[in-house]
């Protein structure tokens, strides 16, 4: 007991440091998290209040989980959640360490500005005018694609009834929209680079590709690893947005745009079902976790510092 | 280490969640019921864009509640599009209040949750003046289990799908409206406006209807047939009328009378924008009236039904009292008044006389500016119609109309009957998936249901589809036979 | 532009006379030893213009919307040349201009305190689980981690804001909630641990300094580019934020922008939805703006928040850090 206070003490700045924030995760964080026991029960609500609800409510077990594995669709929406993410991870990391990289070789600073600003806009907009926006293209009857194709005299495209090219379109606009806010850190991280490591490669003749490639990137290689765990443990959860707004719910394209998020939403527009909501996040976090976890796993062995914990 | 790490947090979460149902369970004893000659404070939310007068207003309506049932009321609304999520969320989370506005398949789904108190006792004694007012089939339609969970407006209680025509063009080209009963017949009419109206599409996008009384939506397979076996549940899209509709629909999408993106529209062709033809949608006594002043060229409609009562249509407004409502009494009380008293429905429907309206020598009343910018509430939304006063443009007969409409209406099968998901919820589930992926197009022509309809059908199979329906049938037997 | 012709004339006789043979014989004044070779420069320049210019593109769209007239949009949807200009969308807004200012009010307000109270709650925590001398660091680090990838699920989240912490209707709602993000904690430390060696502090510590002025002094500076990064992350989440002001604000006059528009948005999509009743009541949805009056409102959310992204940006380009990167 008595080393233990020694040890608290000794840490005294430490734990001070991480104090609101500690107050804040246990508030906001792991308080509500009781509230996932509902993934297990059929929820009724009771006059005394949601905890009363929650005890009260009878336990149901896995029943709540079944609708996301009983049909064929569920295989659908699973791999189709998988495919996607692993590339948005993969894409996503590539065009992120790429562009600012790029963006911070450039010559003319007051450029890279501009277009560090112009990259980020796309995150502004949310899907519903993205949407918008790829109508605007895709349109069979206005759209600007089929227009083009119209000038070398090609058939129309009735886009949103052929599931071939939206796997290539949403992958565009995920890296469209996210490649701006994803390279800041990147640009952040090779801001702090040492520049006496440059000079040192340049000494040794280095060409610039080569001072990228020996300096630049191992320097991120850190963050880039972080990243990709963290990514890997949302790898099944989606961009709502992304997958129901810019398809227009059309519903020739579910084989290909349907994801468990969408599954989800539209599984429970007539049930209002709060169990099974939880359910299928409770299940999205635990496949998550244990990803990462394995993940973590594997990365520490192979290189402990760079791992997650 | 990982596992003290996960005990530890284990027990920080049930110690905080112990603190949190002591702290919870303090907020929501405090005060308790009216007691003494205090009024008690009726906790009222609606939905409706917030109002800049609402205070106002109310400060008006609680002196008259204050002295008629020692009651004030506070009255928040919800604004439309948040309402859905947020008055979901403040139900589940078990928030105290009185009084919620509710309808349709939320209405049914909150009572089975036990959301809503049972209002069957407290209609026998403070709402025994409702039940001479409000039209008997919106209390039996309403019934969940066999009990009713809330009070429902007194309006029209029938659904009349109708065909609204442009006049204008219909009167141009001849075309003769009282012919028009299905949708085949629209045929001749929708070619001659595409040959010769080139900026109007001849129909504003609409889903071709299936004249079946549905159990969850019309989007979804279960539906008793209204003539025939009206008792036996069946998949309406797995019949010879839904094959000949579709086929139709694809018909004139093919030939150009809907717009190409009808399945994943969302144009909500406004009225206002003179560029279709024919379009379809529900009706009320005088609603042509109503069009086309809003429109501000002559709209006619022609039926495609008869007024029927269905679950949907007698659910369209209800308030209903919660069950975390600290004095229910009074919050029946206060809906009592709402309903019966001519005053307190205007004032709360249309704001204070002389600031927002002004009433006229014959008893109408007129909006003034005031109105508009600054307490306009959606009356139907809010309770009794036909107590409302008349605008002074209405038709004299307004509400002798509705009662007629409502009286001339045909009862659906299964009026009254409510459908439990929960044994089923996991197909339902999916079969909601399925549903979303084929009847949209179906339902406006965009693909051939020749080819679409049946794998539509087997789709529905695979998922489960004849589990529900036995499901479906098994409760409607037992509601049925407890109604003998 | 003299200076940019110069520094190209001497790259090129750098590059074909010093840096391949690795000889360093370079003029501090006019060249930057680091940069790129001008041919690759402009090939980059030109692919990076394409991108920039096909996010920016969009936005443009977005703004010839919000001149185009309601009715040109009813009748031929959006075009990227509008057969109708209007300026009805803006005037709109300017009828709405109290509501507007409350709402940049509070979303402003909302926005500075909340990245304010994130940095500080972030930094520390973050810093704290860098330190190798920090017992439990491996404990909070979990701690944080965990709760990216569980969470209570919005029932239990609102109970504990409305009915534990009583912050119904309070702008206390909206930022709160948001102040920690586990993910951002995870980067900054990993900024800490790489921006920082062991060995200053050590000497640092040696010196007689406490912790604090370690990392006042030391620290804080070098880890800007990070600090700049969370903050910059603070801010764009705040001010895009409208999901907390839908759960908790019922009052009017604490609605932020973006949850303004989204109302719009979302009660354009009731209306649609619900087609009888709004045809029925239709005064009411009078009220609700047309497609062009919801592209002004994007415009106006959005331009000042892309317009304060240059103040962060000083501290993500090299050459232009403040404070330097070694001492």
């Amino acid at each position: 007991m008595k080393s233990v206070l020694k040890d608290l003490y000794k840490n005294r700045i430490w734990l001070l440091m991480v104090l609101p924030g500690t107050i804040w995760l246990l508030l906001f964080s792991y308080l509500p998290m009781f509230g996932q026991v509902l993934a297990f029960k059929k929820f009724r609500i009771d006059p005394d209040g949601f905890f009363a609800s929650v005890i009260n409510s009878e336990w149901v077990g896995f029943d709540n989980f079944t609708y996301l594995f009983s049909t064929n669709d569920a295989w659908v929406i699973t791999r189709n959640t998988i495919l996607y993410n692993l590339v948005f991870i993969v894409l996503g990391l590539v065009t992120a360490v790429a562009t600012a990289v790029l963006l911070n070789e450039l010559i003319n600073k007051r450029l890279s500005k501009v277009y560090q600003t112009s990259i980020l806009f796309p995150h502004f907009i949310s899907w519903v005018i993205g949407s918008y926006f790829v109508f605007t293209f895709l349109s069979t009857e206005h759209g600007l694609l089929n227009m083009i194709l119209g000038w070398f005299n090609a058939d129309p495209v009735s886009w949103y009834n052929e599931s071939k090219y939206w796997p290539f379109i949403l992958v565009i606009m995920s890296i469209w929209k996210g490649v701006g806010y994803g390279s800041i850190v990147y640009l952040a991280s090779i801001v702090g680079i040492d520049k006496t490591y440059y000079e040192a490669a340049m000494i040794d003749g280095a060409s610039k590709w080569k001072q990228i490639k020996h300096v630049t990137l191992p320097m991120l290689k850190p963050l880039m690893i972080i990243l990709t765990i963290m990514n890997i443990g949302r790898i099944f959860n989606s961009d709502f947005g992304l997958f129901y707004q810019v398809p227009r719910d059309s519903g020739s394209l579910y084989g290909v745009t349907n994801v468990i998020d969408t599954f989800v939403y539209r599984g429970l527009m007539n049930l209002g079902d709060i169990g099974m909501s939880t359910a299928a996040g409770l299940y999205q976090s635990a496949v998550g976790f244990i990803l990462v976890m394995i993940t973590n796993y594997i990365v520490r062995k192979v290189d402990e510092e760079s791992a997650l914990f | 280490m990982k596992k003290k790490k996960l005990g530890l947090m284990l027990a920080s979460v049930l110690a905080a969640g112990a603190i949190l149902s002591a702290c919870s369970k303090d907020s929501s004893t405090d005060g308790g019921g009216a007691d003494g000659d205090k009024p008690y404070e009726i906790k009222w939310y609606t939905i409706g864009t917030p109002q800049k007068d609402t205070d106002k207003v109310f400060e008006e309506v609680n002196k008259y509640t204050k002295e008629k049932i020692n009651a004030t009321v506070k009255m928040t609304q919800i604004d439309w599009g948040d309402w859905d999520q947020k008055s979901q969320v403040m139900i589940n989370s078990g928030e105290s209040f009185d009084i919620i506005f509710t309808n349709g398949t939320a209405y049914v789904q909150n009572a089975q949750k036990g959301a809503f108190l049972a209002v069957d006792d407290l209609l026998e004694k403070e709402g025994k003046a409702l039940k001479d007012v409000i039209n008997p089939d919106l209390l039996e339609g309403n019934k969940v289990d066999g009990k009713l969970y809330g009070i429902p407006a007194n309006k029209e209680v029938a659904r009349q799908d109708v065909y609204t025509f442009n006049k204008r063009l219909a009167d141009e080209y001849g075309f003769d409206l009282s012919k028009v009963k299905t949708l085949q017949d629209l045929e001749p009419m929708l070619k001659t406006i595409k040959e010769n109206e080139s900026g109007i599409t001849p129909m504003a996008t609409f889903k071709a209807p299936l004249r079946y009384d549905y159990v969850v939506n019309n989007e979804m397979p279960f539906a008793f047939p209204f003539e025939g076996d009206t008792d036996k549940v069946i998949n309406p899209f797995d019949t010879d009328d839904a094959m000949q509709q579709y086929k139709t629909m694809r018909k004139y999408y093919k030939a150009g009378y809907l717009k190409e993106d009808a399945a994943t529209s969302k144009d909500s062709w406004p009225m206002d924008v003179e560029n279709w033809f024919v379009r379809m949608g529900g009706s009320q006594p005088y609603a042509d009236l109503l069009w086309s002043r809003s429109a501000k060229y002559e709209v006619v409609s022609v039926p495609s039904e008869e007024p029927t009562i269905i679950n949907d249509s007698v659910s369209g407004s209800i308030q209903a009292i919660s069950a975390t409502s600290k004095n229910p009494e009074k919050a029946m009380e206060f809906l009592t008044l709402l309903n019966t008293d001519p005053y307190l429905r205007n004032l709360v429907d249309k704001g204070i006389e002389g600031t927002h309206y002004k009433k006229n020598d014959d008893g109408t009343i007129e909006d003034l500016p005031a109105r508009i910018d600054g307490y306009n509430m959606p009356s139907y939304s809010l309770g009794n119609h036909f107590i409302l006063d008349l605008y002074k443009d209405d038709p004299k007969d307004k509400w002798e109309k509705f009662k007629e409409f409502n009286a001339s209406a045909v009862k659906a099968p299964s009026l009254g009957f409510k459908f439990n998901s929960d044994p089923v919820r996991s197909e339902l589930a999916a079969i909601t998936n399925i549903s979303q992926e084929f009847y949209p197009a179906l339902a406006t022509g965009s693909v051939d249901p020749e080819e679409y309809l049946p794998k539509f059908n087997e789709k529905l199979k695979e998922a489960g589809l004849e589990k529900v329906l036995t499901e479906i049938q098994k409760q409607f037997d037992d509601w049925k036979g407890s109604q003998q | 532009m003299p200076k940019l012709d110069q520094t190209e004339s001497t790259l090129e006789i750098a590059s074909t006379k010093g840096i391949k043979k690795g000889k360093t014989n370079f003029s501090k004044k006019f060249r930057d030893p680091h940069a790129l070779h001008p041919a690759a420069n402009a090939v980059i320049s030109v692919l990076l213009g394409i991108l920039a210019f096909s996010c920016v593109f969009p936005f443009i769209y977005v703004i010839i919307i919000s001149f185009t007239g309601e009715e040109s949009i009813v009748r031929n949807g959006f075009e990227l040349i509008p057969k109708e200009w209007s300026i009805d969308a803006y005037r709109y807004l300017w009828g709405m201009k109290e509501a507007l200012f409350r709402s940049y009010g509070v979303t402003i307000l909302v926005t500075i305190l909340g990245t304010v109270i994130s940095v500080f709650m972030i930094t520390f925590y973050a810093y704290a689980i860098s330190r190798p001398q920090f017992k439990y660091r491996r404990f909070f680090t979990f701690l944080a981690f965990f709760t990216m990838l569980f969470s209570g699920g919005l029932v239990p989240t609102y109970i504990v804001v409305t009915q534990f912490l009583h912050l119904k209707n309070s702008i206390w709602a909206l930022i709160l909630p948001l102040a920690m993000n586990a993910f951002y904690i995870i980067i900054m430390r990993t900024f800490f641990l790489k921006s920082v060696s062991e060995s200053i502090l050590e000497s640092a510590r040696m010196d007689g300094a406490s912790e604090w002025r370690i990392f006042f002094q030391i620290i804080f500076p070098l880890s800007l580019p990070g600090i700049a990064t969370i903050a910059l992350f603070s801010t764009l989440g705040y001010w895009n934020d409208w999901f907390t002001a839908l759960l908790y604000i019922d009052n009017p006059n604490l609605v932020p922008l973006q949850a303004l528009l989204m109302k719009i948005e979302a009660n354009l999509e009731f209306m649609r939805k619900n087609m009888d009743v709004a045809i029925l009541q239709k005064s009411l949805f009078d009220t609700i703006p047309q497609e062009s009056a919801k592209m002004a409102m994007v415009v106006i959310a959005t331009l000042p928040i892309a317009v304060s992204y240059p103040f962060f940006q000083k501290y993500f380009i090299s050459g232009l850090t403040i404070g330097g990167v070694k001492e």
